[in-house]
């Protein structure tokens, strides 16, 4: 049990063998099948698809400043809200937290040490590689559909400017990706579990990335074969979706929903996931209610698949469907706001650190509620007539996806970054990109949700100067900017403590998965023995150690080994 | 929410301020919990984290209260929204009928009653339900109303539906609320909501509109009452758009100068025994059959508006085209009170 005592005193860190240094060259990264090397490529391509993303939807916002537009004409508009909305949806929220974050902890947090499959998993990343290629050069062609690629629009040769194919192969392949992905995690909690780690066990992040998974390898499939038909209605002229040609448009649209709506969860079910281990961690207490978020997780997985028809209660489908759709909509709620009653719960007497990760896991809670409730008026199927397709709808989802779904990954990443780069980054500084990016985000996007009551629709690159818009358009913009400076700064402080930061300990905030007693960055094979596996939210067996200026076990307490079945509460 | 000037609009707005208060309880409260939470179990730096282990981790009772209560409230929420929305769905029988077609970048209004045709203006009786049976030839488009609290997406190869009862005379912004491409920000209307007597006059007005005006004031008549249908593509000022400036577009078609995408020019079309014998018939295909003839540079993403033009409607076109100078100055502003002494009125067509 060597690795558990101390381990930061006895291995030390960054000195000793890690995943870093163990082998070196550019081809031992390319051509690694080593689950961290992975994850961090992914965590690489993703932060630069967020650089990219967010460039563009910066001026989407300065577009925005005046009603005639300021920068761009209604082309140039129409396709940088498409690149945004593109690479956002499929290169940064979709991958972000499973496939960069949970490539590297999932096998760590599981005791494993690999995923199940590890070149299938390598095979994926390049998937994702090569259809990230297809999806940038399909955007920058001039695609303008907007990420939906509503047909008929999308299939006239005209307006679409002949970038759909490529756009769909990308998202094709990063379907794919993500459906490897999902499936080399299911055989990994499946079968790589080990003694003591019984389901009721796992760290809830797992569960999540369990629910997650599922939803991948059901969901992806759909949207891989819509794709496919749309590329071949718009090659040989078969008639699926084009009026012309016989189709029906709606039946894009219930294809394209039956995967988008269960691929939002496949963005926010892992952010929960992240939320509920960071709070349970930074509040150093015990997760209040474990199995409601556990089923919750799972619940929420299996209802996403009947909700996909609320995207389209002003678009033709029967009255008495959308009635249904408004009904099982509001069951998905519940279990989202039990979730969110299990983490204030948690927080309840307990410990709580104002560190950065914390204050985004607070502040995830805060966002995620005003995009669940905002959810409220447009699961009502009257007032949602109103408010569909206008910056309301804009606002609701930026605070699911961005304002919960990313926050889940920008906390995730700031919770596991010791882990993953083995150093320590400046906490004053983490708070205040917090600060910054908290006013920002909320400047940027609760505004819009006056604009999109008072009727403003989405996706236009001019409104009409005396309708009143503009005001809220400024502040919005404003906020943007904040929330880019936030974000530079958060890169300057990662980047500074990978040369500069201090040597992250074994176990820097007091976690008692699996992950934080391997030492920081973890040894190449993770774990040279088979780790102990107890409670993971029973804290009280840790204590501050001074010396290593990280958590470490407790002298006191009997460390449970692998005899520990009987003390096992599911 | 904005100004609300439909039967349909109070309930609507009532729901939505009843979840507000809904929400903003219940926002409340959970954000004071958590900032009471976070300050009265805050940890401070100098100490380290305790670890409390008599808190409870688990509750029963507690986490069934949790669930339940959302559940009544999202129910309720159900009821009220479906109630609404059916009555949305449902046109009464005596609405009045109104024909729209959305196309790539515009709206026309057509009264079946009055034989009348508007173009991004749409004149409907005050207290009066009015049921808008729409259709789109090109790609969706949707149909909204703020005011009425009312949208519906208008899909090709199908007929959709929409009704409303305005309550308040005056004007009402209409927008285009389903992505349709390049002009989709500048696909706006109209609503112009006149007390009975008004309207019954306007719509006679406009029925009697082109037999009542003289050829003289025609092409004057079509820059005001039906260029607003090309301005999302044709500019006044010799900007290119998604199709050719009208500046300059009757001297380019009289010479025959215009260049079509396949290297021909106009000219080789014009003359006896050609496609067009007089320039304007150049003008009146291109109305029509767009499609026929595309000008170099631009991508021929213009609709046809056979059957949506009266003869007369395009005689004006023709002619407004004709006189261009006269109606519209260098910056392309348009003149006001053009004098039109002399003007020419031979369409062409009818020679």
């Amino acid at each position: 049990m060597t690795t558990i005592d101390n381990p930061s005193l006895e291995i030390p860190g960054l000195d000793g063998d890690n995943y870093l240094n163990h082998s070196r060259g550019i081809r031992s990264w390319i051509l690694t099948l080593d689950h961290k090397r992975i994850g961090v490529m992914y965590l690489v391509s993703v932060l630069s698809s967020f650089l990219l993303g967010g460039i563009f939807a910066l001026l989407v916002r300065t577009q925005l400043l005046v009603p005639d537009g300021l920068i761009m004409n209604q082309d140039e508009y129409n396709q940088a809200f498409t690149i945004h909305g593109g690479v956002m949806v499929f290169l940064v929220i979709i991958p972000g937290i499973p496939a960069a974050l949970g490539n590297f902890i999932l096998p760590i947090m599981l005791g494993a040490k690999d995923v199940a499959f590890p070149r299938l998993n390598l095979f994926s990343y390049y998937l994702w590689v090569v259809g990230a290629i297809f999806l940038v050069m399909a955007i920058f062609g001039g695609l303008d559909t907007g990420w939906t690629f509503y047909t008929p629009y999308s299939i006239d040769q005209d307006s679409a400017m002949g970038g759909v194919i490529p756009a769909v192969t990308g998202a094709f392949l990063l379907g794919f990706a993500s459906i490897f992905t999902g499936m080399n995690f299911i055989v990994t909690i499946h079968r790589l579990r080990p003694d003591g780690m019984t389901w009721f066990r796992m760290p809830l992040f797992l569960w999540a990335m369990y629910g997650t998974a599922v939803i991948q390898v059901l969901a992806t499939p759909v949207l891989g074969i819509t794709l496919a038909l749309l590329a071949v209605e718009r090659t040989f002229g078969v008639g699926i979706f084009d009026p012309a040609l016989g189709g029906d448009p709606v039946l894009y649209q219930h294809f394209f929903w039956f995967y988008s709506h269960p691929a939002v969860y496949i963005m926010i079910l892992p952010a929960m996931g992240v939320i509920s281990d960071v709070i349970a961690v930074h509040s150093h207490r015990h997760i209040f209610g474990y199995a409601f978020i556990a089923w919750s997780s799972i619940a929420i997985a299996i209802f996403s698949f009947l909700v996909w028809g609320h995207h389209m209660f002003t678009s033709g489908q029967s009255p008495l469907m959308s009635v249904i759709f408004s009904f099982i909509t509001f069951s998905v709620a519940i279990p989202s706001a039990v979730k969110v009653f299990n983490w204030l719960a948690t927080m309840y007497k307990g410990s709580i650190s104002w560190n950065t990760t914390m204050l985004y896991g607070m502040g995830f809670i805060a966002l995620f509620m005003i995009g669940g409730l905002t959810g409220l008026y447009l699961g009502v199927i009257s007032v949602d007539v109103h408010l569909h397709d206008t910056y309301f709808i804009v606002a609701h989802f930026h605070y699911t996806m961005m304002g919960s779904a990313l926050i889940g990954f920008i906390a995730g990443l700031h919770h596991w970054w010791p882990k993953i780069s083995g150093r320590m980054f400046n906490e004053n500084a983490g708070r205040f990109a917090f600060v910054l990016f908290f006013i920002g985000y909320n400047m940027t996007f609760f505004t819009q949700f006056m604009l999109g009551s008072h009727g403003m629709p989405r996706r236009y690159a001019t409104y009409p100067a005396d309708a009143g818009f503009q005001t809220y358009h400024i502040v919005s913009t404003i906020g943007s900017y904040l929330m880019a400076i936030a974000f530079f700064t958060m890169a300057g402080y990662f980047i500074v403590s990978i040369f500069k930061g201090r040597k992250a300990p074994a176990n820097p905030w007091g976690g008692r998965s699996l992950e934080w007693q391997c030492t920081s960055p973890p040894p190449f094979d993770n774990f040279s023995e088979q780790p102990a596996v107890g409670d993971c939210y029973d804290f009280s067996v840790l204590r501050w150690d001074e010396a290593t200026h990280g958590y470490v076990w407790r002298e006191d307490v009997e460390h449970p080994g692998h005899e520990t079945e009987q003390t096992a509460s599911a | 929410m904005p100004e609300n000037a439909s039967t349909a609009a109070q309930g609507v707005d009532d729901l939505f301020y009843f979840i507000n208060n809904i929400n903003y309880f219940f926002f409340g409260l959970i954000v004071l919990i958590l900032i009471w939470f976070a300050l009265r179990y805050r940890s401070k730096p100098s100490e380290h984290a305790t670890f409390n282990n008599d808190a409870p981790v688990h509750n029963t009772p507690l986490e069934l209260t949790w669930t339940a209560i959302p559940l009544l409230i999202v129910g309720v929420l159900f009821w009220l929204g479906m109630d609404g929305y059916l009555h949305l769905t449902d046109a009464p029988d005596n609405s009045y009928p109104v024909q729209v077609t959305s196309q790539k970048w515009s709206w026309t209004f057509e009264h079946p009653e009055y034989g009348v045709t508007e173009a991004a203006e749409l004149t409907v009786p005050l207290g009066r339900p009015v049921r808008l049976l729409m259709t789109s030839p090109d790609v969706i488009h949707s149909l909204f109303i703020p005011a009425f609290r009312v949208k519906q997406d208008i899909v090709p190869g199908r007929y959709s539906s929409l009704w409303f009862e305005a309550t308040k005379p005056g004007q009402y912004r209409l927008y285009c609320t389903e992505y349709c491409g390049k002009d989709h920000s500048k696909m706006l209307a109209v609503v112009n909501v006149l007390p009975e007597d008004e309207f019954q006059e306007q719509l006679g007005k406009l029925a009697r509109e082109y037999e009542e005006i003289s050829d003289h004031d025609l092409p004057a008549y079509a820059l005001a009452r039906l260029y607003n249908r090309c301005a999302s593509c044709h500019s006044l000022d010799g900007k290119s758009g998604t199709g050719p400036s009208f500046k300059g577009l009757w001297e380019r078609t009289k010479n025959g100068t215009t260049v079509f995408k396949d290297g021909s020019t106009l000219k080789d079309y014009m003359g006896p025994g050609g496609q067009f014998e007089v320039p304007e018939n150049y003008i009146r295909d291109s109305i029509l059959n767009p499609q026929n003839h595309i000008v170099q540079n631009y991508t021929g993403a213009m609709p046809t508006f056979k059957g949506q033009l009266k003869e007369r409607q395009i005689d004006a076109l023709v002619l407004m085209l004709k006189n261009y100078d006269k109606l519209v100055d260098e910056q392309g502003n348009v003149i006001e009170n053009p004098d039109l002494t002399g003007v020419d009125i031979s369409t062409g067509v009818d020679q």
